[in-house]
C-alpha cells in the first residue's frame, strides 16, 4: 500500500500536472460561474485534451475542473440568484439574500470555504470508507430510488416559498415537463403534439436556464428609475474578509460535517449527486438549527450547509465508481471513460491492478481542493467587480450567455426557443409567489421517479413493497413527517400574522 | 403634516388592497387555465399505448402527475376565490400603472425574443448585436460614453463569443440562412 501511495504521489506531483490541475480548477471555477455552462459540460471539453497526457495526469486535471466546477457555480447563484449549474440551487436560497443586504464578500467567502472543507471530508471518507459505503448504495434497488425521489420534491416543496400547495405544485409541474418526449422504458412519443420544439423532449439545464436566469433577470429591471439611472446589482461598501469567513464556518462544525457526510451519501448514491445533495444539506441544517427562521433571509448556516453538501458529492461519487465500477454521475462517467481510454478498467479490481493510480487521485482531490481554495480566494476580489457593473449591461449579456448556454447543450436551436417559453413561464410564476426549485429539481429528478416506478413494478407488482422494504418506508416516513412539520410551520407563521385582510 | 401622512398611508393601503386582488386574480386566472389544460392532457394520456411487460404503461406516470396537478390547482383556485370578496374592486387606472411599472421587463422580454427568432435567420452575430446594444440602450445607456461602451460589449459578446467557441470550443453557433 505504502509503495502504491509513494508511486502515485511520484506522477502526480510533477511540474505539468501540477501546472494542467491549476488550469483545470481555474476553468471548472470560470465555467461553472457562467449560467448554463454545467461542470459536465466543462469536463466533457476537457476530456479529449487529456488524451495526449499520462492517465494519472488526465484524471487528475478532471478532477480539478470538477472540484472548481462546484465552487464555480456558487458565484452566480451568490451575486446574481441564478445557480451556476443545478448543484447550487439551494446556495441561492440563503447566499443571494446576504449579497442583496449588502455582504456578497461575506457570502462568497463562506461558500468557498464550506465548499473547501466539504471536498476534504469526502476525501477523507472516499479513503476510509469507499468499499463498504458502496456496497450500501448499490443495494438500493428501484423502490428505494423513487421514494428518494419522493423524500427529496417534498423537502424542497416544504422548504422553499409561502405556500406548501404551490411548491408541491410547482414540484409536480417539473415532474410533467419531464414526462415531454420520449417515454423512458418503451420510447413512445408523449406530449409533443406533433411538435417539433417538443419532440426531443425539454432538456432540463434549458429549463434551470430559463426558470432561474431569464425570470431573475426580468425581475432584476422591474424599477424603471432605478435602472436607467445607472444602479448596480448592489449597493453599498463591498468587503471580502476571508479569515473572518473562516472563523465562522469553523464555528458551525455540526453543520459542516453533517451537510459534508449527507453530501457524501447522496454523491454514494448512483444517479443523485450534487442537485439533491445541496438540498437535503439545506434543509437538514434548517431543521437543527436554533434560528429555523433567519433560513431564505440570509443565514450563514444555509451558505454552509448548501456549498459543503455540494462539494462534498464530489468524493462520494467516486466512492462507486473506484469501488465497484458504478458511476456516482454524469461527470464521474466521464472520468471513468477517461480511465479506460487509457486502457484502465474500472470495476472491483481497479483498486488492486492499479492501486498507484486510485491513490494519486484521491491526492489529487486533496490538492485540486486547496488549488480551489487559494485560486478562488485571491481571485473573489475580482469577481465581486461583477457586483458594481450597472444593470444596463449585466442583464443583456448574461440574456446573451443564457442562449448561447442553452444552444450549445445539443446544438439545437429550438432549444433557444423552449428558453424564451420557460423563461416567460418562469416570470408569471415568479409574479405569483410560486417557488421556482421545486421546478428545476422536478425535472431533474422526474425520468428518475418514473424508470425506477415502473421498473419496481415490473420486478414485482405488489406495490406495498415500497411500504415494506426498510431503507423505502424510512424515506416515505421522512417525506411524511417532512410535508407534515411544513404544513405546522406554514399553520403557526399564519396564525402569528396580523390579520391583514 | 398628518393630512399629507394619512394621505400617503391611504395611498399605500389602496395600493396594498389593488395587489392582493390582482395577485388573486393572477392565480385564478393562471390555475384555471393550467386546470383545463392537465384535464385535456389527462384525456390524451390516456390514448398512449399499454405494455404487455409492464403494470404501468407509457401514460400511467404522466397520468398521476396531472390528476395531482389538476386537483393542486383547483384547491389553489378555491383558496383564492374568497380573497376577491374581501377585497373592493381595482381602483381606475391600477392596470395601465402596473404595465408602466414593468415597461423594462415588458422591454427586454420583447427585444429577447426578436433575438430568439432572428438567431435561425441572421445567424447569432447578427441577431446578438442589435439585441444587446438596443437593450443597453433601453435600460440607460444613453450618453455617448455607455453608447461606446455597449457598443464594445455588444461586438465582444456577438462576434467574440462566436469566435471564441468556434475556434477554442469548435462549436459553431448558428450561422443563419447566409
Amino acid at each position: 500500500m505504502l509503495e502504491a501511495i509513494f508511486l502515485g504521489a511520484d506522477q502526480l506531483f510533477t511540474f505539468t500536472t501540477m501546472l494542467t490541475m491549476l488550469v483545470g480548477v481555474t476553468v471548472g471555477v470560470i465555467a461553472a460561474a457562467i449560467p448554463g455552462f454545467t461542470i459536465t459540460m466543462a469536463i466533457v471539453l476537457t476530456l479529449p485534451l487529456t488524451f495526449t497526457m499520462p492517465p494519472l495526469q488526465g484524471v487528475a486535471t478532471m478532477l480539478a475542473v470538477y472540484i472548481g466546477g462546484y465552487t464555480g457555480g456558487m458565484i452566480s447563484a451568490a451575486l446574481l440568484g441564478i445557480p451556476g449549474t443545478p448543484s447550487a440551487v439551494a446556495t441561492t436560497f440563503d447566499a443571494y439574500p446576504m449579497s442583496r443586504n449588502g455582504e456578497p464578500g461575506r457570502a462568497l467567502a463562506l461558500g468557498i470555504w464550506a465548499s473547501f472543507f466539504g471536498t476534504l471530508v469526502s476525501t477523507l471518507v472516499l479513503i476510509v470508507a469507499a468499499p463498504p459505503l458502496a456496497l450500501i448504495a448499490v443495494k438500493l434497488g428501484a423502490w428505494e430510488y423513487f421514494s428518494l425521489v419522493i423524500f427529496a420534491l417534498t423537502i424542497v416543496a416544504s422548504l422553499v416559498g409561502r405556500s406548501m400547495i404551490r411548491g408541491l405544485l410547482a414540484g409536480l409541474l417539473g415532474l410533467l415537463i419531464a414526462t415531454v418526449g420520449a417515454d423512458p422504458l418503451m420510447g413512445v412519443t408523449r406530449f409533443t403534439f406533433d411538435l417539433r420544439v417538443l419532440s426531443a423532449g425539454i432538456p432540463f439545464l434549458v429549463v434551470l436556464i430559463g426558470i432561474y436566469a431569464v425570470s431573475q433577470l426580468l425581475k432584476e429591471v422591474e424599477s424603471p428609475d432605478q435602472v436607467q439611472q445607472g444602479r448596480q446589482l448592489i449597493t453599498g461598501r463591498i468587503e471580502f474578509h476571508p479569515f473572518a469567513a473562516l472563523r465562522e464556518v469553523l464555528m458551525n462544525p455540526i453543520n459542516l460535517l453533517r451537510s459534508s457526510m449527507v453530501g457524501v451519501f447522496i454523491g454514494a448514491v448512483p444517479g443523485a449527486g450534487g442537485s439533491i445533495a445541496n438540498l437535503l444539506a439545506y434543509d437538514q441544517a434548517k431543521r437543527g438549527s436554533r434560528r429555523p427562521e433567519d433560513f431564505g433571509k440570509g443565514s450563514s448556516e444555509g451558505v454552509i450547509a448548501s456549498e459543503s453538501g455540494n462539494s462534498a458529492t464530489s468524493g462520494g461519487g467516486l466512492i462507486p465508481m473506484i469501488a465497484l465500477g458504478i458511476p456516482g454521475s454524469a461527470v464521474d462517467a466521464v472520468l471513468m471513460a477517461a480511465l479506460m481510454v487509457h486502457g484502465i478498467g474500472v470495476g472491483p479490481r481497479l483498486i488492486m491492478d492499479h492501486a498507484d493510480t486510485v491513490y494519486g487521485m484521491f491526492m489529487a482531490m486533496f490538492v485540486a481542493g486547496a488549488m480551489m481554495l487559494v485560486i478562488c480566494l485571491c481571485s473573489m476580489r475580482l469577481f465581486l467587480k461583477v457586483t458594481s457593473i450597472p444593470k444596463s449591461i449585466i442583464v443583456p449579456v448574461v440574456l446573451t450567455c443564457c442562449l448561447v448556454g442553452a444552444f450549445t447543450l445539443n446544438n439545437r436551436v429550438t432549444d433557444i426557443y423552449l428558453l424564451l417559453g420557460i423563461g416567460v413561464v418562469g416570470y408569471i410564476m415568479t409574479k405569483l409567489d410560486y417557488p421556482l426549485a421545486p421546478l428545476v429539481l422536478g425535472v431533474i429528478l422526474g425520468p428518475i421517479a418514473e424508470t425506477n416506478l415502473r421498473r419496481a413494478l415490473m420486478t414485482n407488482e405488489d406495490w406495498t413493497l415500497f411500504f415494506t422494504r426498510p431503507i423505502s418506508a424510512v424515506l416515505l416516513g421522512l417525506a411524511v413527517i417532512s410535508i407534515v412539520l411544513a404544513i405546522r410551520y406554514h399553520l403557526r407563521e399564519n396564525r402569528q400574522k396580523p390579520q391583514d385582510a | 403634516m398628518s393630512g399629507t401622512n394619512r394621505n400617503a398611508r391611504s395611498l399605500d393601503d389602496r395600493a396594498s388592497i389593488d395587489a392582493k386582488r390582482a395577485k388573486a386574480w393572477g392565480h385564478i386566472l393562471f390555475n384555471a387555465i393550467l386546470a383545463l389544460l392537465f384535464a385535456f392532457m389527462f384525456v390524451r394520456a390516456g390514448e398512449l399505448p399499454s405494455s404487455m411487460w409492464e403494470p404501468m404503461g407509457a401514460g400511467t406516470f404522466p397520468r398521476i402527475v396531472l390528476a395531482l396537478l389538476v386537483a393542486f390547482n383547483v384547491m389553489i383556485i378555491v383558496k383564492e376565490l374568497p380573497k376577491l370578496r374581501q377585497t373592493s374592486p381595482l381602483s381606475p387606472g391600477a392596470v395601465r400603472t402596473w404595465l408602466t411599472e414593468h415597461r423594462l421587463a415588458f422591454g427586454v422580454l420583447v427585444l429577447f425574443g426578436l433575438m430568439t427568432a432572428a438567431v435561425p435567420v441572421l445567424g447569432f452575430r447578427w441577431a446578438s448585436l442589435p439585441f444587446l446594444i438596443g437593450c443597453q440602450y433601453l435600460l440607460g445607456a444613453r450618453s455617448t460614453k455607455a453608447l461606446v461602451i455597449a457598443t464594445v460589449v455588444a461586438l465582444a459578446l456577438s462576434f467574440g463569443l462566436d469566435s471564441l467557441f468556434r475556434h477554442v470550443f469548435t462549436i459553431s453557433l448558428p450561422r443563419g440562412m447566409w
